[in-house]
């Protein structure tokens, strides 16, 4: 059960990674990348390693995606092709 | 070029997939991670540090001088992006390729200011002092429970980053004062140096820590002081990083 989870939650993150860097719209890929923080973040907890999953939670999901923000409105929303 | 850029990747991926196949099963007894150092960690590492919390006596105590250089690491992050040269000539100059308008609350001359939901106010202001105690008992209780200073610091980054993008930045850039901040942004090092001095008073090695039993409580309380600098440091980095992309 508990290595289901894990394979599932992997696959998960393999596809919203690929999600990410598909996306064109480069607002939608920090929410998604976003995304993958909070469930890198459950695995870190489920693998037995609290102290990096607190600061995943924080740092990847909350102060990256802010920051990633405050540069996509500094320069442009749409990746050009 | 896509197609040799594909045949990287595979070639990359496979070879990484060999890698990783050649390491031993995944919580195995007798892997050479378990059988060395950390052996001797996990066996002592409560005795002889007294913290139940085994991955902060690793950090600051067994590997306290890489957690030193660690934080004067992140400082210099700060350092670097508030050297970067700031200024809005790159963008909005040529006319017809105008920058969406504005993601956040941030105010430029040719974009309209969003207001916040107000929902996403109400919610952050309730719970930020919440999120503020969760940040200091993962502080104060970093040596004995999951937590510590790193996520303590993030933790309170996050909060003042939140803060900031519902309050505007000038009410939230007040939680730091402007004088102490030069200080403030470094504490991190600076405690780390002082209680590393200190450990050289005490035991005659750099960031050494008294090892009698009878000592647990300055040893404690010197944990603790590195501790409270690493996570308002950290926090005052972080809030700085916010300021300097933001501004």
């Amino acid at each position: 059960m508990s290595q289901l989870f894990d394979a599932l939650l992997l696959l998960l993150l393999i596809a919203t990674a690929i999600t990410v860097v598909r996306a064109t719209d480069l607002v939608a890929a920090v929410v998604k990348f976003g995304l993958y923080s909070l469930m890198m973040c459950v695995l870190w907890q489920h693998r037995g390693a609290p102290d990096v999953a607190i600061a995943e939670a924080a740092v990847g999901a909350g102060v990256t995606s802010v920051l990633f923000l405050l540069t996509v409105a500094r320069t442009t929303r749409v990746e050009k092709p | 070029m896509r197609w040799l850029g594909l045949a990287l990747v595979v070639v990359a991926a496979a070879t990484l997939m060999l890698g990783v196949a050649d390491l031993p099963p995944h919580g195995a007894h007798d892997a050479p991670v378990h059988t060395h150092v950390g052996a001797r960690y996990l066996e002592r590492g409560v005795a002889e540090t007294g913290m139940r919390n085994l991955v902060t006596a690793v950090l600051l105590v067994y590997r306290g001088f890489d957690t030193f250089l660690e934080v004067v690491v992140i400082f210099s992050a700060l350092v670097a992006v508030v050297a970067l040269p700031r200024g809005r000539a790159a963008r909005s100059r040529d006319g017809d390729d105008q920058p969406p308008a504005a993601l956040l609350t941030r105010e430029g001359p040719a974009q309209e200011r969003i207001s916040v939901s107000p929902v996403v106010a109400f919610v952050v202001q309730l719970l930020g002092p919440f999120i503020a105690v969760f940040a200091l008992a993962s502080l104060y209780r970093g040596h004995v429970s999951p937590g510590g200073g790193f996520q303590s610091a993030a933790i309170f980054g996050a909060l003042f980053i939140a803060l900031a993008l519902v309050q505007g930045r000038e009410r939230a850039a007040r939680l730091v004062p402007r004088g102490a901040r030069v200080w403030l942004q470094a504490l991190g090092p600076l405690s780390f140096a002082l209680i590393g001095g200190v450990g050289w008073v005490l035991t005659g090695a750099f960031l050494g820590y008294p090892a009698e039993a009878a000592a647990y409580a300055l040893r404690e309380a010197m944990v603790v002081a590195v501790e409270i600098g690493i996570a308002v440091g950290g926090a005052v980095i972080l809030a700085q990083l916010f300021m300097a992309m933001e501004g």
